[in-house]
């Protein structure tokens, strides 16, 4: 075995209504570009990015779920091996703002107690067609203590940010040990995994 | 006992005569006896009895009277007929329009509240289940971590190849001989690249068991 190329690997999550940019606030954050096209999620697909924080390279493997209804019985059975969820809605789109208290319903049953969450409020470039004040985003993301960003997958406002902050917030409760040789585990469920490669 | 009193009770309406001059769609099948009693009297009377031409004008009369209200009652029952036979026409095509009309709402019943149709001739009608959608996007999603580790290791022979020619990633496989393009395209190198595919599959395989 040659020497690993990142220390951790954390899974992420994205869910939220159909519509709100889950797509492309992952696609912005792994490949730093933006697409208007709308194809709609089928089930779960799925990015991978590594960054470093505090001296540890963290490979995220970052799960994207479909928002249609249809799909909501293959989506959940992926909460459960999250580490961290953001949950994503649209500031022009009140019905998605209404939702995410279903959405946080929808963790508590299905993601690890200890998971860690995070509130989105996305497309906050169109400020023209904004229903959703910023204000009542805080105020539910205080309510249910967890951390809030309002972002721009288009015009790349908070993206990194979200990202590199819900990474640091697992890292903080991770555990300090000697990762394992886990390799990449795809399939649903699982837990904390280490990471080690095969070469460099 | 009952008998007599019937006899009493004709003789008050004037006898068995009086049936001959009811109306034929009064008659009952007592008034027939009564008339078959009266004709069968008077023949006996022709055929034994000193003859009279009363009787036998009187007969003549009966019988006339008998075909009368045959004839009534004949014309009057074909009547009857023709009028069933129009009613039962009219309700055989009630009935047919009844039934056309209830072929969509017996379609309806049969379906419950979960329940849609598919039209089987429309090429987009939902053809696969949710598992075996789980299922494609499973391994797709494998196949992809797959490729990720395997763009990975080719990225890492690039630079390492660039680096020092005399390094590769594994040092049984890289060799002196080898420059950073031919270890690319040596067959060694693809055949690594599969059998570490083989075995990424493998090990994730058992993973999921």
């Amino acid at each position: 075995m040659a020497k690993k190329t990142y220390d951790l690997l954390f899974k992420l999550l994205l869910i939220g209504d159909s519509g709100v940019g889950k797509t492309c606030v992952l696609f912005r954050f792994s490949d730093d570009a933006f697409n208007t096209t709308f194809i709609s999620t089928i089930g779960i697909d799925f990015k991978i990015k590594t960054v470093e924080l505090q001296g540890k390279k963290i490979k995220l493997q970052i799960w994207d779920t479909a928002g249609q209804e249809r799909f909501h019985t293959i989506t959940t059975s992926y909460y459960r091996g999250a580490m961290g969820i953001m949950l994503v809605y649209d500031i022009t789109n009140a019905k998605s703002f209404e939702n995410i208290s279903k959405w946080l319903r929808n963790i508590d049953e299905h993601a690890n107690e200890d998971v860690e969450r995070m509130l989105l409020g996305n497309k906050c470039d169109m400020e023209d067609k904004r229903v959703v004040p910023k204000a009542k985003g805080e105020q539910i993301a205080r309510e249910h203590g967890i951390r809030f960003f309002e972002t721009s997958a288009k015009a790349n406002i908070n993206i990194e940010k979200a990202f590199l902050t819900l990474a640091e917030d697992i890292l903080r409760k991770t555990p300090v040990k000697e990762p394992n040789s886990e390799n990449v585990d795809i399939s649903s469920g699982g837990g904390v995994t280490g990471w080690k490669s095969k070469c460099c | 006992m009952q008998q007599g009193r019937e006899l009493q009770e004709e003789e008050e309406d004037g006898g068995p005569e009086r049936a001959l001059e009811k109306s034929p769609f009064e008659l009952t099948a007592a008034d027939v006896y009564d008339i078959s009693s009266v004709v069968g009297r008077d023949l006996l009377q022709l055929s034994s009895g000193p003859r009279g031409p009363g009787a036998l004008a009187r007969l003549q009369f009966r019988i006339v009277r008998v075909l009368e209200m045959l004839e009534a009652l004949v014309s009057e029952g074909s009547l009857a007929e023709e009028q069933l036979r129009l009613e039962r026409d009219s309700l055989r095509r009630e009935l047919e329009q009844l039934r056309r009309a209830a072929v969509p709402t017996a379609e309806q019943l049969s379906l419950g509240p979960d329940k849609m149709v598919i039209d089987l001739t429309d090429p987009n009608r939902p053809r696969f289940t949710l598992q075996e959608l789980r299922d494609v996007l499973q391994e797709r999603n494998q196949l992809k971590a797959q490729l990720l580790v395997v763009q990975e290791e080719l990225q890492c022979y690039k630079s390492e190849s660039v680096l020092s020619p005399r390094m590769g990633c594994k040092k049984d496989l890289a060799t002196n001989s080898f420059t950073p393009k031919a270890a690319l395209l040596h067959p060694l190198f693809l055949i690594y690249i599969i059998n570490s595919l083989g075995q990424e599959a493998t090990s994730s395989r058992h993973k999921m068991s």
